[in-house]
């Protein structure tokens, strides 16, 4: 799918080739260990280089340009994998041959450079108004959470069952953490970020790969850099509480509960996991849908998602403030029947091939690409779609009751409403 | 079959409009593996006042039925359809807004079964009473979810503050209550009414054989019969031009407040060439005012009376219209106040001239040659386009004609004091630690 081209040790290049989009879509990924300052002074970092930079030294002035090359994106974020944290430069921006004017992608090419190589300074520090909105601005984000009880009641069972751990430290970091960032540690942040972390560069459209590749050999010096040492474990401990039950002033109950399996992305057994939670809360078709939501009306959401970078398995349900208990006995009995190895070959087939329908059709965009490619390049350099497909047709209804029995259960959270709320 | 070629954007559209009224469009795009199709109706939770098909006396219907009767539509006497569609390898859903509803899939194999399969479900309906209210506990759940989610009860709290009488204001799944009173009859006379193809369009985008697939569908469509196509009578209230109420406050569980500025445009009723030309126009406008470049933007952003949830959005239907600017912010009143500031800085004196005009366009045409690398995008937008008299394709050529004299007109229609309403959202107050 990508051709790999080498600019120097630990960055890289990948480039699709396509006429599929009307787009050419160009990511920059800085990788990073994580932790909760890396975090926390990364994501203001990519809010302070998005926002202006030498050449154009205010929001305003830097947007028009964008708005001028046909509107153009361009927009910096952080996110998290495994151990890893990651920055990512990203810019979408029309081919030239839909637009009665050429010069589009040299343009943006030197705009992303600007932004990486240029930024908006005074006394060797970035601007401090800056500096200052934007760490503030990282701060609401993280406070904003609250106000979506979903997300909240993830990041509080996460807090509780792993605390200190990579699983539950947020892509933002925290609020005392984003509160200690300096400028000072902020430009020395800025300065590892650009000398020393990996750096894998993405290019999908109709481009050629050796044209991409010149002009970031040319223009964005990215020097050699070494691999970084330990990143932090990942190995999981047993929580201290096996149930925890907080309330807000809310009418639905959140139930999640994380249950740890000994597989994770990296093992051969790898692919059995995703046809696992296929089964038994990845689809409309699956268990939990099919008994808790359409059965017994319970529901309206409650399914399944396995993060395999860790080894967990989460399920999510919106239920009645008052039918916990009920809910968490449905759900483990579905996890039985699995064990048992009560699967049909309806059931069976449908998770294979709606797995195989979400991977070739997320192909069907660039982000898709350049986000699965980034993903799996770890396991195969010339990773396809049949990498996965294949390994999902040899997987057996005996793996998947073996994959349910290596589950545990080791942590139950319900959010729901506080006494005095239950009339509103 | 017709067939448009539109050169500069490189598609191709294929259209016909069958025997029975229903309208068939099939948009082929090179290099997809997916397939993705929407059949949609002209029907949303808007229409609850209406004369049902074969009567003369117009009725009313119970809040949320629109809504209602798109759950059930997959619940058959054989079984579940999304069942079918997974066994079919595709990833089937719905969706009910103000104005119609959508039943869809994506699927990268088996595209003609899934197609005859999205035309029979959609059209062969089945409601009992026992089906109906095993549905009753599912979408009370959704509706508290709904509940408690602070932007959507943001969003339609201001849309209640404009609209005095319009359905507009009434949420799409209605409420706990309102559906208690839903029967499988009612859910007959919705469907009979709304649900004949006349009514109805469907859209396969992606990777398709035009001439083969629409072979299939009137193959199909042929094979069954139909009663003839009827003028459906829609009722709607009278709506006064300025809002209901000017200002309004809710307390919830959140970290800070949230407010929504809405206005209402002076004329609803647009549809066609005008409402193409109005919108495009009162977008621009708006974009130019309230966008990342604008000077209220900078302002706002840097006083932190705004930040990252900032939003503002203008939608216009057949009756009914909003404008909504608004964020997450320490200081909802101040907010308010400069937004309504802005808007009235602009009626006395229009600040923006060609160059600003000829930016701002420029932006637009790329937003819509970007969309357009989305099938979703494409069926979803020219259903609606299609809906209100439009042709999604005519986008970019309207928006080549649009002069500076277009941007103040158009928002002028959306602008004064008396059209405007304020919504917020607080933090409940501070209570005794428990």
């Amino acid at each position: 799918m990508f051709e790999t081209i080498r600019l120097a040790k630990g960055v890289n290049v990948h480039v699709n080739e396509t006429t599929q989009f009307k787009t050419i879509n160009i990511s920059m990924k800085f990788k990073d260990k994580l932790s909760k300052e890396k975090a926390a002074s990364r994501s203001i970092l990519a809010n302070v280089l998005q926002h202006s930079n030498e050449a154009y030294p205010s929001h305003t002035a830097l947007r028009m340009v964008l708005d001028d090359l046909y509107g153009t994106s361009l927009y910096m974020d952080s996110s998290k994998r495994g151990n890893e944290h990651i920055v990512s430069l990203n810019v979408e921006t029309v081919n030239d041959q839909y637009l009665s004017e050429a010069g589009v992608l040299e343009k943006v090419l030197n705009l992303m450079y600007l932004v990486l190589f240029k930024p908006n300074l005074e006394h060797g520090q970035f601007k401090e108004s800056i500096f200052l909105r934007e760490r503030n601005a990282v701060k609401e984000r993280i406070e904003s959470i609250f106000d979506d009880k979903t997300r909240y009641a993830q990041q509080r069972m996460m807090d509780l069952a792993l605390p200190e751990h990579p699983a539950s430290i947020p892509a933002n970091g925290t609020i005392e953490a984003v509160e200690a960032i300096s400028n000072e540690k902020l430009m020395e942040e800025y300065r590892t970020m650009i000398e020393s972390n990996e750096v894998e560069i993405y290019a999908v459209g109709d481009v050629k790969p050796e044209a991409i590749a010149d002009y970031i050999r040319d223009y964005f010096h990215f020097t050699d850099r070494e691999k970084p040492l330990a990143a932090p474990s990942m190995e999981l401990e047993k929580p201290a509480q096996q149930r925890v039950a907080e309330f807000e002033d809310m009418k639905q109950g959140k139930l999640h509960m994380a249950f740890f399996s000994p597989v994770t992305f990296r093992d051969e057994k790898f692919p059995v996991m995703q046809l696992f939670n296929g089964v038994f809360g990845g689809y409309a078709h699956s268990k939990l849908f099919v008994n808790i939501r359409e059965k017994e009306s319970m529901a309206y959401y409650v399914s399944s998602s396995y993060s395999s970078q860790f080894g967990l398995m989460f399920v999510l349900a919106g239920i009645d403030g008052k039918l916990e208990e009920k809910a968490v006995g449905l759900i483990l009995q579905q996890l039985e029947e699995i064990k048992a190895g009560n699967i049909s070959d309806v059931e069976f087939g449908q998770t294979k091939a709606l797995l195989t329908n979400q991977l070739t059709e997320a192909l069907d965009s660039a982000r898709g690409q350049i986000d699965i490619y980034d993903q799996y390049m770890e396991l195969d350099e010339a990773f396809e779609p049949n990498y996965l497909i294949s390994r999902w047709n040899n997987v057996t209804k005996e793996d998947i009751a073996q994959a349910a029995k290596d589950l545990s259960l080791e942590m139950t959270y319900f959010l729901s409403g506080k006494e005095s709320e239950i009339n509103a | 079959m017709h067939k448009v070629e539109f050169e500069q954007l490189d598609e191709t559209l294929y259209h016909e409009k069958l025997d029975n009224g229903l309208e068939v469009f099939i948009l082929p795009k090179k290099g997809f593996s997916k397939t993705f199709a929407t059949f949609t109706t002209k029907y949303g939770s808007i229409d609850n006042h209406f004369v049902p098909r074969g009567e003369k006396e117009p009725i009313k219907v119970p809040d949320g039925i629109a809504h209602f009767l798109e759950h059930k539509m997959f619940e058959k006497e054989e079984g579940d359809i999304f069942q079918q569609f997974s066994k079919q390898g595709a990833s089937a859903n719905a969706f009910t807004s103000f104005t119609r509803t959508a039943y869809l899939f994506s699927a990268t194999a088996q595209v003609n079964e899934n197609v005859e399969t999205l035309l029979d479900f959609v059209q062969e309906p089945y409601f009992t009473e026992e089906t109906v209210e095993k549905e009753k506990g599912i979408i009370a759940q959704e509706i508290t979810m709904y509940d408690d989610q602070p932007d959507w009860r943001l969003y339609f709290g201001i849309i209640e503050n404009m609209f005095e009488n319009h359905p507009v204001k009434i949420d799409i799944a209605g409420t706990v209550k309102s559906i208690q009173d839903i029967t499988a009859e009612h859910l007959y006379t919705c469907y009979n009414t709304f649900y004949h193809p006349s009514n109805m369009v469907l859209f396969v985008v992606g990777a398709v054989d035009p001439e083969g697939m629409m072979k299939l569908v009137k193959d199909n469509q042929s094979r069954k019969t139909f009663e003839d196509a009827h003028e459906i009578e829609r009722i709607y209230p009278d709506e006064p031009v300025e809002t209901a109420i000017k200002e309004r406050v809710l307390k919830m569980s959140v970290q800070k407040p949230k407010v929504f500025v809405g206005i209402k445009p002076e004329k609803m009723d647009m549809q066609g060439e005008e409402m193409l030309k109005h919108e495009l126009a009162a977008e621009l406008a708006f974009e130019l005012l309230f966008g990342r470049t604008s000077d209220f933007y900078h302002h706002a952003y840097e006083k932190n009376w705004i930040d990252e949830s900032y939003s503002f959005d203008y939608s216009l239907e057949s009756g009914f219209g909003y404008a909504i600017i608004g964020s997450d912010t320490a200081e909802p009143k101040i907010l308010a106040e400069e937004i309504k500031h802005t808007i009235a800085n602009a009626v006395e004196k229009w600040p923006f001239g060609q160059a600003d005009l000829d930016r701002m366009r420029r932006k637009k045409i790329g937003f819509f040659l970007r969309a357009l690398n989305s099938p979703e995008y494409i069926a979803n937008q020219f259903t609606r386009y299609t809906f209100n008299g439009m042709n999604l394709f005519d986008v970019v050529p309207v928006l080549e004609e649009i002069e500076v004299a277009d941007l103040q007109q158009a928002f002028a229609l959306v602008s004064a004091e008396s059209q405007q309403s304020v919504f917020t959202i607080e933090p409940p107050d501070k209570k005794a630690a428990e």
